[in-house]
């Protein structure tokens, strides 16, 4: 085995602990921490594949933003402090059978699939490369869906503005 | 346009007040030899030491050189002290024209419950007491803490 | 004169002539390791000391002058003193957050340097994405202070993380769009390409005004996102004890601090990178008479100096501004900095294609 392959191995095993501890901690701060280490274990799966930049902009906006969004709101969330409290059985029955349902469909799903081994020559994952790709509107360009996608963040912005903007009083 | 004029207006009377600032604390940094007010205490005490004039140590009764002070025993002083560290102790007396005055005989001051508040030098309608500037004021004793501040034989200076 | 990747190779020569190539690689790593932790302790015992000579000169105040001559040795007395401290967790804390912080803080705040270039050929890792590299891996140190302001169980901790988190989500914009403004003109993200693109004169003065803007900017930016004075809220004494570590003591406490000037040194090492051209030389285009005398300089003074010189910005600021109030920091963000920057991010566009600089 190499050492490419052991790495994969253990950033592999933290993410899937730490997902793990996520779900199952009793601590809702604990949670967005653990959620943390896990999406930091992905960047660095990211880089084991040579996509830097991809690794960046996952550690970017999931860790610098997203996270802190969250514990932001966990923050102000009442009684963040407390343990939850304890699955009720009836409850824990039908999380299991529903987990246990989705495990057993993905895996056949991904037993029964054919994987061969690509031939495609790897694509250049420079950033100018990907920049240009980003507004490219030929044969794989993506501009078309960052257009759609810059339209629905200014909706979003203007959607904001408006419900925080004060109305003056006459 | 009017309102984009004022914003960058703002923004650049806002960089001018942060400079002014800068300004000074540079030119404190770069002149450390002439700008720093540090006493370093100890080492200096017999030397280079300078406290300001108006520091306010002890209060004194400031004599001149004929053994007189300014002090009529009228205990203004003594009223105004809040904690009752002065105590003016004064005797009738008899002039040659057979007058009976009011004349100082001790002025207790006792520092050890002073808090040099100054209250006192205020009050005193003749200016007969000041503050001095002086800080080491320790003793051994607690006793030497209560000083009787006119000289013995002193006598109050005639008007001119 | 011998360089540093002549020292680089001949330590690589003389550990592969020992050792098989897997070993070698792992004896760089942790030889590289060692050296720049080195370095950086080195550096913030420097700066520990410049910052309280720097303070007491502009408060007219000595600073420390008895511990050693010209006081040199304080610092090495207070971390003895740390040392020597027991690491107190209070009764209610969340143990494993609160133990975890400021560890996280400081791997953190190491992680920024590995892209780092020291001098011509020294430099740990070239990858491709520097710069964006160094600002994503320090956005992480936000999360380290929130959670040691959550698992204190303190009111005055959880205030003082909070703040700080709002303060540094916004300003890594002003900061980000700053950079990118040089990013524009270099064409490249490798802090290496960004360094030679400088060698024929710094992208402060190549680049006109809009860039020298962006310095200003970054600079503020920069101060903001290292909590300190004028920005630090997150820890400002008079209000918030002290903020997010306010629970921690001894070496825990010692991190905290360690690491508030790292990111300084971090803050410094890009602005100079960026904007100062790193290691290399002052240049002007056609003046090579010039150029060559300014080549004997040896090129850490350069780099090492620059990095000073922002630093000394930094304290000069922290010891004369006082502190904002949180809705005057946000609004200094998002109504003066983020706006400018902006419009600065669309005219160094516009310079860069019509190729305006030089």
């Amino acid at each position: 085995m190499s050492a490419s392959a052991i790495m994969f191995y253990i950033v592999g095993a933290l993410v899937l602990t730490f997902g793990i501890l996520t779900v199952f901690t009793r601590k809702i701060f604990r949670a967005a921490v653990y959620l943390l280490l896990s999406l930091i274990g992905i960047a660095g799966i990211y880089i084991l594949m040579d996509m830097q930049f991809v690794a960046a902009l996952q550690i970017v906006i999931y860790v610098g933003g997203i996270v802190v969004l969250i514990i932001f709101s966990i923050f102000l969330t009442h009684s963040a402090g407390e343990r939850l409290p304890s699955r009720l059985p009836k409850h824990l029955f039908w999380a299991v059978f529903l987990a246990a349902t989705g495990l057993l469909l993905s895996a056949h799903v991904i037993y029964q699939f054919n994987y061969v081994a690509s031939t495609i020559a790897p694509i250049e994952h420079s950033v100018k490369n990907i920049g240009e790709q980003l507004i490219d509107f030929r044969k794989y360009g993506y501009v078309f869906p960052f257009e759609v996608v810059s339209i629905l963040l200014l909706s979003a912005m203007i959607g904001s503005i408006v419900i925080a903007m004060k109305t003056k009083k006459q | 346009m009017k309102s984009l004029f004022q914003y960058l207006k703002e923004v650049f009377l806002g960089f001018y007040s942060l400079w002014t600032g800068l300004k000074l604390t540079l030119y404190y940094f770069t002149h450390p030899r002439k700008e720093i007010i540090t006493e370093q205490y100890p080492e200096n005490r017999t030397t280079t030491i300078n406290i300001p004039e108006r520091f306010a140590g002890e209060v004194i009764l400031p004599h001149d050189e004929n053994n007189k002070h300014k002090c009529t025993a009228c205990t203004l002083c003594e009223m105004a002290c809040p904690n009752g560290s002065i105590k003016i102790i004064s005797v009738q007396e008899e002039s040659e024209d057979g007058k009976k005055k009011r004349v100082l005989d001790k002025w207790i001051y006792n520092l050890g419950m002073c808090t040099f508040c100054g209250q006192c030098i205020d009050a005193c309608p003749q200016d007969a007491i000041i503050m001095k500037n002086s800080f080491e004021l320790s003793v051994y004793n607690r006793n030497d803490l209560v000083k009787t501040l006119n000289k013995p034989g002193s006598k109050l200076k005639e008007k001119e | 004169m011998i360089g540093f990747s002549d020292i680089t190779k001949w330590i690589h020569d003389s550990l592969s002539s020992a050792l098989s190539p897997g070993w070698v690689l792992a004896s760089e790593f942790v030889l590289a390791g060692i050296a720049v932790i080195l370095i950086v302790v080195v550096l913030v015992v420097v700066m520990i000391y410049m910052e309280r000579k720097v303070a007491g000169f502009m408060q007219l105040r000595l600073g420390p002058h008895r511990v050693g001559p010209w006081g040199t040795m304080q610092v090495f007395a207070d971390v003895f003193k740390l040392l020597l401290k027991e690491s107190f967790a209070p009764n209610s804390v969340d143990k494993f957050l609160f133990n975890l912080a400021p560890i996280l803080v400081l791997a953190v705040s190491f992680m920024a340097l590995a892209p780092i270039s020291w001098a011509p050929g020294l430099q740990l890792w070239d990858m491709n994405i520097g710069i964006l590299y160094i600002t994503a891996v320090s956005s992480i140190g936000v999360i380290g202070i929130l959670m040691a302001g959550w698992s204190s169980n303190n009111k005055y901790s959880l205030l003082g993380a909070m703040r700080s988190g709002a303060q540094i989500v916004s300003y890594e914009l002003s900061a980000g769009l700053s950079i990118v403004a040089v990013i524009a003109m270099c064409g490249s993200l490798s802090v290496h390409d960004i360094i030679m693109s400088q060698a024929d004169g710094w992208w402060i003065f190549k680049g006109h005004l809009p860039i020298l803007f962006a310095f200003i900017v970054y600079v503020i930016a920069g101060t903001a996102e290292v909590n300190r004075a004028p920005f630090d809220l997150a820890e400002a004494e008079s209000e918030l004890t002290a903020g997010y570590h306010t629970e921690y003591s001894g070496m825990q406490f010692g991190m905290f601090y360690l690491t508030e000037y790292i990111n300084m040194v971090v803050i410094a090492m890009i602005g100079s990178t960026v904007f100062l051209g790193g290691w290399m030389p002052f240049h002007i285009y056609g003046f090579d008479a010039f150029n060559g005398v300014m080549d004997y300089i040896p090129s850490f003074v350069w780099f090492f100096g620059k990095i000073f010189m922002i630093i000394f910005f930094m304290m000069w600021f922290r010891w004369t501004f006082p502190r904002l109030r949180i809705d005057q920091l946000l609004k200094l963000e998002w109504k003066y900095l983020l706006p400018l920057s902006i419009v600065n991010v669309v005219i160094v566009a516009f310079i860069t294609v019509m190729k305006w600089h030089f």
